[in-house]
């Protein structure tokens, strides 16, 4: 009973003391993709994402009734970074839907003016006047936004002296714009302003992770080559390995609820109880220190052991990376080592792929007869003009020639395809309670190579994934010149999901070996579950701006990169890496084995 | 002599094709579509006062249909001179556009004639015709343009003095806009200032850049009478792309500056 009435009045209270209009709420998952792209237009750097911001605390003065609802303390304020921007995962604050999707817009563009915060009250007014400048179709929509955030404040009678006065500079810096110059201080941070945008809080700050295998191999477990230098603002500091329970400070035991040791560099074994803990938490301090406290001995848990891995190839191929922050490659930065799958078994094509390969092989069989006209023929249906010209305006005529026919004939295609899977540990997660997407994306190799393997256009199929800068795993699952039997069928069944995704590298060797086909054109098709991504600096924009230059190294090569992937969120970024007719996104999973062939046809038979 | 034409230099362009000109040189242009390489040749065969023969290059264009083919015609065969023949007899610029389009076969007419020797063999014919001295060979193509599998081969780009252009930079393109359509020069700037962020769009999210052609042509709709926010929409957003997201994104561009 008494939880009842606790519950009932929370939502009671609750309801009264936030103002919200969840009927015209918008959230940001259903703009993004047109957020993106106005970004891009209004001229911010074009390697940004736009991601969801999560709410933050700020010590404003709160109603009477927030403040017993406990509510309205949290506020997800928009703020950007170096790489991404961080905008409200849902705004309602407007009646008017219109105006909320509005603000998005607004905030947007006010992000591509504004990279960097550092006066909160100047820079937020000097980037409103330009913009409002620059783009004056944005005065009347920027004109309702303020009247309607300026509603929606606390009024002026809630607050208390220094308060109103610093209230009031916000109100009139809103609707005139670069006319106050300094705001008041007041007890407290001001309300927040849903208009402008705040800077990057301090724990946002990027440290490098300090423990790249190079510096592994290298370590000699002296503690002054793990304290890293780079630390900066409220990164714990966890490096120093001394630390332990005993030595502790009193007074710091009120620290403690803050610091989990969560290593989220290993795999997600959280139990409910760090979860929670981590939900319950305002800041969340992740380390990236890998090796726990007492661990002398260096092994790589995440690599099995050589004698079940696949078969390593050579020493392995040095390849370079680009860094978006310098604008240059690292020249021989990643190390790619080619494997080979030596202990499968052959296998014939699995019974459940039968049938649709038959369908797709009849089609694809087509292929080899698409006909066109041919001049010049010495036998054909109809007589070639041009050529009957020619043949009788020569000064000297000759007779034995009598090549003046056109005939219909079987067009030569000259294609070759390069397949290059995703093999990351993200495609062992499960579509159904039998099959993870790594079965899917197995199923779609095998019916691909059964496909082109009858269509007679010469292809390759690859797999990677990776483990840092220095093992980035290239599955050699069919060579060019190999054919298509059941032992490379074998190589196909056993590869296994695992490890990370570091496309750039991947995408670069792919490019070399397809360079070498004769073939006009020469496609370079990736199938994809999600973005780059490794365990070191490679994610975010970095790991985007690598594969990005990977991919249009490979367009400069005169190579036809296409990217197939079943991230639905993928739009976000993919225009970027692809360009804009260069990727595809599968809805349904199940259906990627059909749907690949096809396209697949699409991109080969529309250039021809 | 007074030019018709009205041409805005970007760089030292003028100057590069009249010496090139002089001492009988083929030039290259590169740049992207409607950035003025047309006019540009335009102008140049009117200043230096020579005809102008263009011809648009497509994926069937071949040696023949440049050099020439016999016809048939009341009295049997007869010889007829391509576009590119009578240039070379005549003299006078020609200008082959979007060369990389034209088939590969046409480079082997185009060698002998932009280089030193300046000559163009008919094999029909069995003629070798050596080029006026007026003649200069003028191609232009567009870098970014369909795909590189179709870039010009480095033996022919190395007989050409190349030129790079781009759309100009806003101030002159604002003049530019002005001049061709009539209109206002705010509105001018708010459209240029819209095109160049349609232009940013380009290699992501639209395959090809809102032109100054384009740009010219919104102007000329909006001197018309047209409302300027559908100006902008007909004549800057539905030519450059398809999708129905960028479409509205570009419409949310068009609205920054131009709310209805």
């Amino acid at each position: 009973m008494e939880a009842l009435i606790g519950k009932v009045w929370h939502r009671w209270v609750s309801q009264h003391a936030v103002e919200t209009h969840v009927s015209a709420q918008v959230n940001l998952l259903d703009l993004k993709q047109q957020l993106t792209l106005f970004y891009r237009g209004v001229g911010g750097d074009a390697g940004k994402m736009i991601v969801p911001a999560q709410s933050r605390n700020l010590n404003n003065t709160r109603r009477l009734i927030q403040r017993i609802a406990g509510t309205n303390q949290k506020h997800s304020v928009s703020w950007q970074d170096e790489e991404t921007i961080n905008l409200p995962a849902y705004i309602n604050f407007f009646p008017d839907s219109s105006l909320n999707k509005a603000l998005y817009f607004w905030l947007t563009a006010l992000a591509a003016k504004l990279p960097v915060v550092q006066h909160w009250f100047a820079d937020n007014q000097r980037a409103c006047v330009e913009l409002l400048q620059q783009r004056p179709g944005l005065k009347k929509v920027y004109q309702q936004l303020v009247l309607a955030s300026i509603d929606q404040r606390l009024p002026l009678r809630d607050l208390q002296s220094n308060e109103i006065l610093r209230e009031q500079a916000i109100r009139k810096a809103l609707a005139d714009p670069g006319s106050v110059a300094d705001l008041p201080q007041a007890k407290g941070e001001p309300q927040p302003v849903c208009l402008w945008l705040y800077s990057a809080p301090l724990r946002a700050v990027s440290v490098k992770a300090d423990d790249k295998l190079e510096q592994a191999a290298h370590s000699t477990g002296s503690k002054s080559e793990l304290v890293d230098s780079r630390k900066q603002a409220k990164r714990i500091d966890d490096s120093k390995q001394t630390d332990g329970l005993l030595i502790f400070q009193a007074e710091s035991l009120s620290s403690w609820s803050e610091q989990v040791e969560l290593d989220r560099c290993q795999e997600e074994d959280l139990d409910d109880d760090l979860q929670k803990a981590v939900e319950d938490l305002d800041i969340v301090t992740l380390s990236r220190q890998r090796r726990a406290g007492s661990a002398k001995i260096k092994f790589d848990l995440d690599l099995p052991a050589a004698q079940n891995d696949d078969l390593p190839l050579g020493e392995g191929i040095l390849l370079p990376e680009w860094d978006y922050r310098k604008s240059s490659l690292t020249k021989d930065y990643c190390l790619l080592q080619p494997m080979l799958a030596d202990q499968m078994v052959p296998v014939p094509l699995p019974e459940h792929l039968k049938l649709v390969a038959n369908t797709l092989k009849k089609r694809f069989c087509l292929l080899q007869s698409q006909r066109s006209w041919h001049k010049h023929q010495s036998f054909g249906e109809e007589i070639d003009m041009d050529a009957w010209l020619r043949i009788v305006t020569q000064p000297v005529q000759d007779i034995n020639r009598q090549d003046y026919y056109r005939s219909r004939l079987n067009r030569q295609r000259d294609v070759a395809c390069l397949l290059l899977a995703d093999l990351s540990m993200s495609t062992d997660a499960m579509i159904t309670e039998q099959r993870c997407i790594i079965d899917v994306i197995k199923d779609t190799l095998l019916l691909f190579a059964e496909a082109l393997n009858d269509a007679g256009d010469p292809f390759g199929i690859y797999g990677f994934s990776s483990v840092k800068n220095t093992q980035v795993r290239y599955h050699i699952l069919k060579n060019f010149t190999e054919p298509y039997n059941d032992v490379t069928r074998g190589r196909i069944t056993a590869t296994r999901a695992g490890f990370y995704t570091r496309m750039g590298a991947a995408i670069r060797q792919s490019a070399e070996i397809l360079k070498l086909q004769q073939s006009t054109q020469r496609l370079l098709m990736v199938v994809s579950d999600g973005k780059p991504n490794d365990i070191d600096q490679y994610e975010g924009r970095y790991g985007i701006e690598d594969t990005r230059h990977a991919i249009l190294e490979a367009k400069q090569q005169g190579l036809q990169p296409f990217c197939v992937t079943i991230d639905d969120r993928a739009s976000d970024y993919l225009p970027y890496l692809f360009g804009d007719k260069g990727f595809v996104i599968v809805n349904d999973v199940a259906k990627l084995p059909q749907i690949l062939p096809r396209l697949y046809l699409k991109l080969t038979t529309a250039n021809n | 002599m007074q030019s018709n034409n009205y041409y805005l230099p970007h760089d030292q362009e003028v100057n590069i094709f009249s010496l090139a000109a002089q001492k009988q040189l083929p030039v290259l242009i590169k740049g992207p579509t409607g950035c003025g390489k047309t006019r540009f040749v335009e102008y140049m065969a009117e200043k230096l006062n020579r005809p102008v023969h263009t011809i648009a290059c497509h994926d069937d264009l071949t040696a023949t249909d440049l050099v020439g083919r016999y016809l048939i015609g009341p009295e049997g065969t007869y010889w007829q001179d391509g576009p590119l023949t009578r240039a070379v007899k005549e003299g006078g610029i020609c200008y082959l556009d979007e060369v990389v389009e034209a088939r590969k076969d046409t480079t082997v007419v185009l060698h002998p004639l932009s280089d030193h020797r300046r000559v163009l063999s008919i094999s029909q014919t069995g003629e070798t015709i050596k080029a006026h001295e007026d003649f200069m060979l003028v191609i232009s193509y567009n870098p970014g343009y369909q795909n590189v599998l179709k870039g010009l081969k480095p033996s022919t780009r190395q007989r050409f003095v190349a030129m790079r252009f781009d759309y100009q930079a806003p101030e002159k393109e604002v003049v530019i806009v002005c001049q061709e359509s009539g209109v206002q020069k705010q509105i001018a700037q708010q459209l240029v200032a819209l095109a160049n962020d349609l232009r940013r769009l380009k290699d992501h999210d639209i395959e090809e850049a809102a032109s100054t052609r384009l740009l010219i042509y919104t102007a000329m709709m909006v001197h018309a009478g047209m409302p300027i926010k559908d100006a902008c929409v007909a004549c800057l957003a539905e030519p450059v792309s398809d999708d129905t997201e960028t479409l509205a994104v570009i419409e949310k561009l068009i609205d920054s500056y131009f709310a209805s």
